[in-house]
């Protein structure tokens, strides 16, 4: 038998969860590494799941309530893996924990919040608006507890400390390095989005009423930036007439060479968000093929094409301008099946921007290799298992069936020898 | 949808991808190369639907077609293509295909073909040595020399008959195949389109734009091409205008070959000289400097650039050697250079020279039929 138990898991996402309860369930013990301060990675950010159009808040709730349940699961946020070494069945992993500079005695009362004098962009709005440097990450976040964001402080200042009534706010907090004796490791750290400003002739950040489809989740959601009112940037005015253009990135031997998979999908989905809020509104997919994977899918497109102001276009925007009177966005385009090269005014763009693996930047871990792309070789290791979109780009569902069968490669580790 | 029945050329297909084209069939039609591309027409624009019709083997589609010489391969499609197709390079290698085509002898295959490459360098040194061997010329010593002792090329190769009736034999054969090769051009093109306006205001308006090198302005990956192009252009204007010159001097006054250096026909040579030798430079340069972008290019590209290159090295050599009277170099010299300028010349409807006239009667025929306004 192997000399330890324990099941680390890299990456508080969907996979990392689900990989969690799954081995937490089978009386394996688990430590999750998380390197936000709270848990549920892009799905937490997600306004509605594709294709049944619910909201992945209600399955998050689920997982969390889980591993709450179970004692067996030991988290650290604001954590980062830094080495792994040993051998399958008996790793040593050495994490660094970065200070939250709030314990656990937090009541998430907001005393801090208001008592703070300094802002941060919020991140997990992707910088559409900003938060105090001490704060809550989003409303329904987990754990329930503030973060202060020391690099945003005033200097000397101590105001949230000083309003805490319940001595849950330590500024002196340090960062420690752990180590954990581990039998299996389960990566689990996801992805980013593309950065839209590589893809110089789409615009990002130049011409303001283009954003990306993350960023459209946040500007849906009723705990965004806008309380879920899908305005542009540039005024707030309501948006009417939208565009989304496909393979913003992927597909493209210049930034990702492989499809992301999802942003099909994401698109028809966000295009009905629009629709659904403003009645009199329009929307236009512009797409090279449109790739609707798995069983349900296809039903998902063929909603989108009955409603007649969703217009799907076949043609691959590469030209992106403002209108510098209305803030209007202008995309060029050749629609195919027309054959005509034409400009088209939008009130906003969606960028339909791919999945980029986190260890596409950052490769800390040396015992598995990785592709060009950044991926994880699959099978490079035995004992350490990458899952989901660290493999592939995939959605949230094979995702989470990806993490519970890499459970069980993680199982047979820890009984093997 | 009317139903269309296709009949792939499959040989055409592969003779693209040979031509320089070999990543044709990485294309999935995004149409990102339209977008990109600031000189097409908007209406059934470039490049995306040459790619198609290259990928089917449409050969009849495409080289019929006025549109691949409207592109002037800036190259922005192919720097900005996802799949890294190139249809700057396919598009270049249609055109090969093109000039193959209307041309109406055997040597446009030789042409295109690096293994022929001997053979057509073989006829103007025959040609050549058949003129000097007999008189015992390949004895440097043997030469006879001018008045000053110096070194008179004609002496060596008379200017009549052997320079004049050779060159002016391969002039008049390329003007008979060009004229050939355009006029079933035109023939093609003309097929189901209806021409409109006045002929010649398209002509006119054409050669403006030539001279002016507007079109090169709207590249952006490749846009220092201009400057490179309109010299090497000029340059060559300016030696046109050279030549004939000498033959109002010979034939007109009687005025004999080398004229000091002070004669404006001297000037004027020697300038446009230097101005396709730096031209010439800045064209390579800028294709190696693109490379990574654009494409490497083709051995048809290369061909025409490395025979520009060795006639204007050579010719300026020529008159260096001479003025400096190292015989041994000097003859040698002016012998490789006469022999380039017959390979730019007699095989110019074959070679990539070709483009000047393809491109200028599409030009004027895009015109004409409203396809550029």
């Amino acid at each position: 038998m192997a000399e330890s138990n324990t099941v680390v898991i890299i990456g508080g996402g969907f996979s990392g969860l689900t990989a969690a309860v799954e081995a937490a369930e089978a009386e394996k013990d688990v430590v999750i590494i998380e390197k936000n301060p709270y848990l549920g990675g892009r799905v937490a950010q997600l306004n509605k799941y594709f294709w049944k159009l619910c909201p992945p808040n209600c399955g998050l709730e689920i997982q969390f309530k889980r591993i709450k349940n179970n004692a067996r699961v030991k988290i650290y946020t604001l954590a980062e893996v830094q080495d792994i070494k040993g051998e399958e069945g008996n790793l040593d992993v050495a994490v660094k924990v970065n200070p939250r500079y709030v314990n656990e005695k937090c009541v998430a009362c907001d005393a801090c919040a208001q008592a703070c004098p300094s802002y941060r962009d919020n991140t997990f709005n992707f910088g559409m608006d900003k938060t105090k440097a001490a704060y809550l990450p989003f409303n329904q976040a987990f754990p329930m507890q503030y973060v202060i964001d020391r690099n945003s402080c005033a200097p000397n200042c101590k105001a949230c400390a000083d309003a805490c009534k319940y001595n849950a706010i330590d500024l002196g907090m340090k960062s420690e390095t752990i180590n954990i004796k581990a039998g299996a490791v389960i990566m689990a750290m996801g992805w980013n989005p593309y950065d839209a400003s590589k893809i110089d002739n789409l615009s990002f950040g130049k011409v303001q009423n283009v954003i990306t489809n993350m960023m459209m989740e946040r500007l849906s959601a009723p705990n965004g930036p806008t309380q879920g009112k899908i305005v542009r940037p540039s005024d707030g005015k309501e948006v009417k007439n939208i565009a989304f253009v496909q393979c913003a990135g992927s597909r493209d031997e210049n930034h990702l060479p492989f499809c992301s998979y999802i942003c099909c999908l994401a698109s028809l989905k966000q295009a009905m968000y629009v629709r659904e809020q403003y009645p009199d509104s329009k929307a236009r997919i512009f797409y090279i093929d449109l790739r609707t994977p798995g069983l349900y899918e296809h039903r998902f497109l063929k909603k989108a094409m009955d409603d007649p102001d969703i217009t799907l276009t076949k043609g691959k925007v590469a030209g992106i301008n403002e209108d510098p009177e209305t803030k209007d966005v202008i995309v060029e385009v050749e629609d195919i099946f027309s054959g005509s090269k034409t400009e088209m005014k939008f009130d906003m763009v969606v960028l339909a921007t791919g999945m980029e693996p986190t260890t596409k930047t950052s490769q800390t871990i040396k015992n598995v290799s990785y592709t060009s792309d950044g991926f994880v070789d699959i099978g490079a290791k035995k004992g350490i298992y990458p899952v989901g979109t660290l493999k592939n780009p995939v959605d949230v569902v094979r995702s989470a069936q990806d993490a519970t069968s890499a459970v069980i490669k993680g199982i047979q580790s820890l009984r093997r020898i | 949808m009317a139903e269309q029945v296709i009949s792939p050329d499959l040989k055409f297909v592969e003779d693209v991808i040979a031509s320089g084209g070999g990543d044709l069939k990485k294309c999935y039609q995004c149409a990102t190369c339209t977008v990109v591309c600031n000189v097409t027409p908007d209406n059934k624009p470039f490049p995306r639907k040459e790619m198609i019709y290259a990928q089917w083997g449409m050969k009849d589609k495409l080289i019929s077609n006025p549109d691949i010489w409207l592109c002037h391969q800036c190259s922005d499609c192919t720097a900005y293509c996802p799949r890294g197709a190139k249809p700057g390079e396919v598009l270049g290698a249609v055109r090969k295909l093109a000039i193959q085509h209307y041309s109406p002898t055997p040597l446009s295959k030789m042409v295109g073909d690096p293994k022929y490459l001997l053979i057509l360098f073989a006829i103007p040194v025959l040609l050549f040595l058949s003129y000097i061997v007999p008189k015992g010329y390949l004895d440097v010593s043997a030469i006879p020399r001018g008045e000053d002792g110096g070194i008179v090329y004609s002496k060596f190769m008379p200017v009549f008959p052997q320079i004049d009736v050779t060159f002016g034999a391969a002039a008049f054969f390329a003007a008979v195949c060009f004229v050939l090769g355009i006029k079933r051009y035109w023939t093609d093109m003309s097929s189901g389109v209806g021409a409109q306006g006045n002929i010649a205001d398209s002509i006119k308006t054409t050669i403006s734009e030539i001279l002016a090198h507007k079109r090169f302005e709207k590249c952006n990956v490749t846009k220092d091409r201009k400057i490179a192009h309109l010299l090497v252009f000029y340059a060559f204007v300016g030696l046109a205008i050279t030549t004939t010159w000498a033959i109002v001097y010979l034939y007109g006054f009687h005025y004999d070959s080398p004229y000091p250096l002070y004669d404006p026909l001297k000037l004027l040579g020697n300038a446009s000289a230097l101005a396709l030798l730096y031209g010439i430079t800045l064209v390579t340069g800028n294709r190696l400097k693109n490379a990574e972008k654009a494409g490497k290019g083709s051995y048809f590209d290369w061909l025409f650039i490395t025979v520009i290159y060795a006639i204007v090295v050579t010719g300026i050599l020529s008159e260096l050697l001479r003025l400096a009277n190292i015989a041994t170099l000097a003859y040698p010299t002016y012998f490789a250079h006469l022999v380039f300028v017959f390979f730019l010349f007699a095989y110019a409807p074959f070679s990539k020279m070709a483009h000047m006239v393809y491109r200028a009667t599409a030009m004027v025929f895009a015109r004409h039929t409203n396809r550029e306004s």
